[in-house]
């Protein structure tokens, strides 16, 4: 063999060698968990997605479900232990925890090209200490759901757009009698979840963006006070009210039409349509207080800090956040974050009872984005609402909680 | 002729040579409960020794997140001590145990005596009254929680019928009735397996003895003090610690029912564990308070395996 064809043999091989040896480093497997309802079964639209991924970097995707009552303890059980998914869904009340932990990654520099891509509110709910730690992969937030048989058997023509029309509303359609309520509210966390968006509307605040703690001052209490007097003195809410801990005991009475009227999220339209298909029932932004606002929930992706596929697993983060996520979340009846789904075009576009959450999605504000958010939210304001239901003054829960909030915060 | 063996042969009968005398005999026992030690330690030494380490270091997500936990003392049991949601769970703990405790072995006993006859069918009701401990606990509880709803819950309308009550109350949203309306259930859901117990140590007492009794004159309630309950003591004693920390570990019902509250007035020792475990991600403290529960189950533990030597040794 000619020196010449050693060489040239030699450059193919390599060649060959190189190229055998970069594919499967290139091609990375990425383990997802998502939120179970969004891959509740074979056919679930988010495995199309992953198909369509997978095809076009050549990347694989294992995709596992996990029920949201069980996310957040397995998360961190998993990423603790420095093990978990690459990529997660997150509910974005968790991210502050996380990010704090050291256990997500820090997406700041690779979302800013595409930050403008994103709604501004879901967009920050995935922020923590001025860095991008998540992205929207749906959002969410809660309007009025009111059943229309009841309200005009009450004399009212048309769904309450103020809190003096609220109130109104609900008294009309309370009947001690015939057992029946203006409005089905949930206890403990599921009640607290539900006032934040009343707090705001009314110029209060939790914590601001400043950190300081606003649950003591009267923008939140009298928001509280006025949401615990239909059930205190108006007798406008069910008992439920004292026990309801999840949404299917918060829908339960509005299902029922034993209360004419419900504050919740778009998931709440498929279980109403289930638990009676017979149901007439409208979806309006919520009643404006001071001014608009209304709770932005919702899912975002982040990515394990200890992935070994960094790049792999932003690209796929990307793949199901960006402009795809439009027509993903619409096969779910969900909301995509992106501002391409904000135009009147994709708005109108939307089924009839979904309009009013995008509609007020301007008015959209997150929740604060501080590590001890989960205890504050599970501990601190749901006591609240618990106790000012059984007649505690909501001025002197609220200026307990503040206290407790500050202690938290080490303020 | 001799016969010859294969180098198979050879090897096994030199392998079973090695632990036949000397130090192979002596340590073949070990060798033998090695594989059984290493899975206990694994799964049961090693998380507990990990479990009880914890409480003395500072294990939050934070620090696990971080890998560096630092050495804090005694200072997480102070934290618990000093949270004002513990005392009260202490002391719904107490209630919860003695409650529980008290009324399934009372019951279990009625039931057992009751069921202790030879009537016909009386296999047919000894089978149904272990259909509660038969129903998986998630499906019973959640089940409850549904009887109990203040609005459409049928135990409302059962005592709202038989005029205990004027009108539909909340049972687990009103602190006054949440913790008893869980031990109900919990009550409902234990009683068959003491029944079961003590339907066992009841068959075991002579029949010679107890017609002995009834010759010489004893009442029905004599012969369960001074007869049936000295001869079934060691069951019952038995059947009362099983009881006591299968009560302490019954976290389903309260999780289920009311996750311990409303305003913590159902909250006890082991779902308040698992809040600062995994609501607030404070292992530390999750820790300090598992630990206490482990010390007291530990005693309750050694009372048990004294009693059952104690049954032995009759």
């Amino acid at each position: 063999m000619t020196v010449h064809k050693f060489l040239r043999k030699s450059a193919v091989s390599a060649a060959i060698a190189i190229g055998l040896g970069l594919s499967p480093a290139m091609a990375d497997n990425i383990v997802f968990w998502v939120n179970s309802p969004l891959a509740s079964g074979p056919d679930a639209p988010i495995y199309a997605e992953i198909k369509a991924f997978e095809k076009e970097t050549g990347h694989t995707v294992e995709v596992q479900p996990v029920a949201h009552m069980e996310m957040e303890r397995n998360l961190f059980v998993a990423l603790s232990g420095g093990a978990g998914p690459d990529v997660m869904a997150l509910d974005i009340a968790w991210v502050a925890g996380l990010a704090d932990a050291g256990l997500i990654a820090d997406l700041s520099e690779k979302s800013k090209p595409f930050a403008a891509e994103y709604q501004a509110g879901p967009l920050a709910s995935g922020r923590f200490d001025q860095r991008q730690y998540a992205m929207p992969l749906y959002t969410n937030n809660v309007a009025l759901f009111v059943n229309d048989r009841m309200l005009k058997e009450a004399g009212i023509d048309k769904a309450p757009a103020n809190w003096d029309e609220f109130h109104k509303a609900a008294v009309a359609m309370t009947n001690k009698d015939k057992d029946t309520y203006g409005l089905t509210f949930g206890g403990s966390r599921m009640g607290a979840f539900q006032l934040y968006s009343f707090i705001w509307e009314n110029g209060g605040d939790i914590i601001d963006e400043t950190g300081k703690v606003r649950v003591g001052e009267p923008g939140a209490v009298d928001a509280v006070d006025f949401l615990a007097k239909l059930y205190t003195e108006n007798h406008a809410m069910p008992e439920s009210v004292l026990t309801a801990g999840s949404w299917d005991e918060v829908n339960a009475p509005f299902i029922q039409e034993r209360a004419g009227m419900l504050i919740s999220g778009d998931w709440a339209l498929s279980a109403l349509e289930k638990g009676n298909p017979k149901l007439e029932f409208s979806v309006h932004p919520l009643p404006t207080g001071k001014q608009a606002a209304t709770v932005i929930g919702g899912y975002n992706l982040a990515i394990n800090a200890n992935s070994s596929v960094q790049d792999a697993s932003w690209q796929l983060a990307r793949w199901l956040t960006g402009p795809r996520s439009v027509e993903l979340m619409h096969k779910y009846n969900r909301l995509s974050a992106t501002v391409a789904a904000t135009t009147p075009e994709a708005i109108a576009a939307l089924p009839e009872k979904q309009r009013p959450f995008m509609q007020q999605a301007d008015a959209g504000k997150a929740r604060p984005v501080v590590a001890a958010w989960s205890q504050i939210h599970n501990e601190i304001i749901a006591n609240v609402w618990d106790s000012v239901l059984r007649g505690k003054p909501a001025k002197d829960a609220m200026a307990e909680a503040a206290t407790a909030i500050q202690g938290l915060l080490g303020q | 002729m001799m016969k010859r063996t294969s180098p198979r042969q050879e090897l096994k009968k030199t392998w079973s040579s090695m632990f036949e005398t000397g130090r192979g005999a002596r340590i073949y026992p070990y060798l033998m409960v090695l594989p059984a030690v290493l899975v206990v330690v694994g799964v049961v030494v090693y998380p507990l020794v990990y479990g009880i380490l914890s409480a003395f270091y500072d294990v939050t997500l934070r620090t696990l997140g971080s890998g560096k936990m630092n050495f804090v003392g005694l200072r997480n049991f102070e934290r618990v001590f000093a949270d004002p949601v513990f005392l009260q769970a202490s002391w719904n703990t107490l209630v919860w145990v003695v409650l529980n405790v008290v009324a399934q072995l009372g019951l279990g006993l009625a039931l057992a005596l009751l069921l202790h006859r030879a009537i016909p069918g009386i296999g047919f009701f000894r089978s149904g009254i272990l259909v509660p401990w038969v129903v998986p606990s998630v499906v019973a509880v959640l089940t409850w929680r549904w009887m109990y709803d203040p609005s459409v819950g049928i135990a409302n309308e059962l005592l709202l019928r038989l005029g205990i009550i004027d009108d539909y109350h909340p049972w687990l949203g009103d602190t006054a009735t949440s913790l008893y309306a869980v031990t109900i259930e919990s009550i409902w859901k234990g009683t068959p397996f003491v029944m079961l117990l003590l339907l066992a140590a009841l068959q075991l007492v002579p029949r010679s003895i107890l017609e002995a009794a009834s010759m010489d004159g004893a009442s029905g309630w004599r012969k369960l003090w001074h007869v049936i309950l000295p001869q079934i003591r060691v069951s019952f004693a038995i059947a009362a610690v099983l009881t006591f920390i299968l009560t302490v570990n019954n976290f389903n019902a309260i999780w289920l029912m009311t996750e311990g509250g409303p305003l913590n007035s159902s909250e006890i020792l082991f779902t308040l564990a698992y809040k600062y475990g995994f609501k607030r991600f404070d292992l530390g403290m999750a820790s300090a308070v598992a630990t206490m529960l482990f010390v007291g189950l530990v005693i309750a533990t050694t009372i048990y395996l004294k009693l059952i030597q104690a049954r032995e040794g009759d």
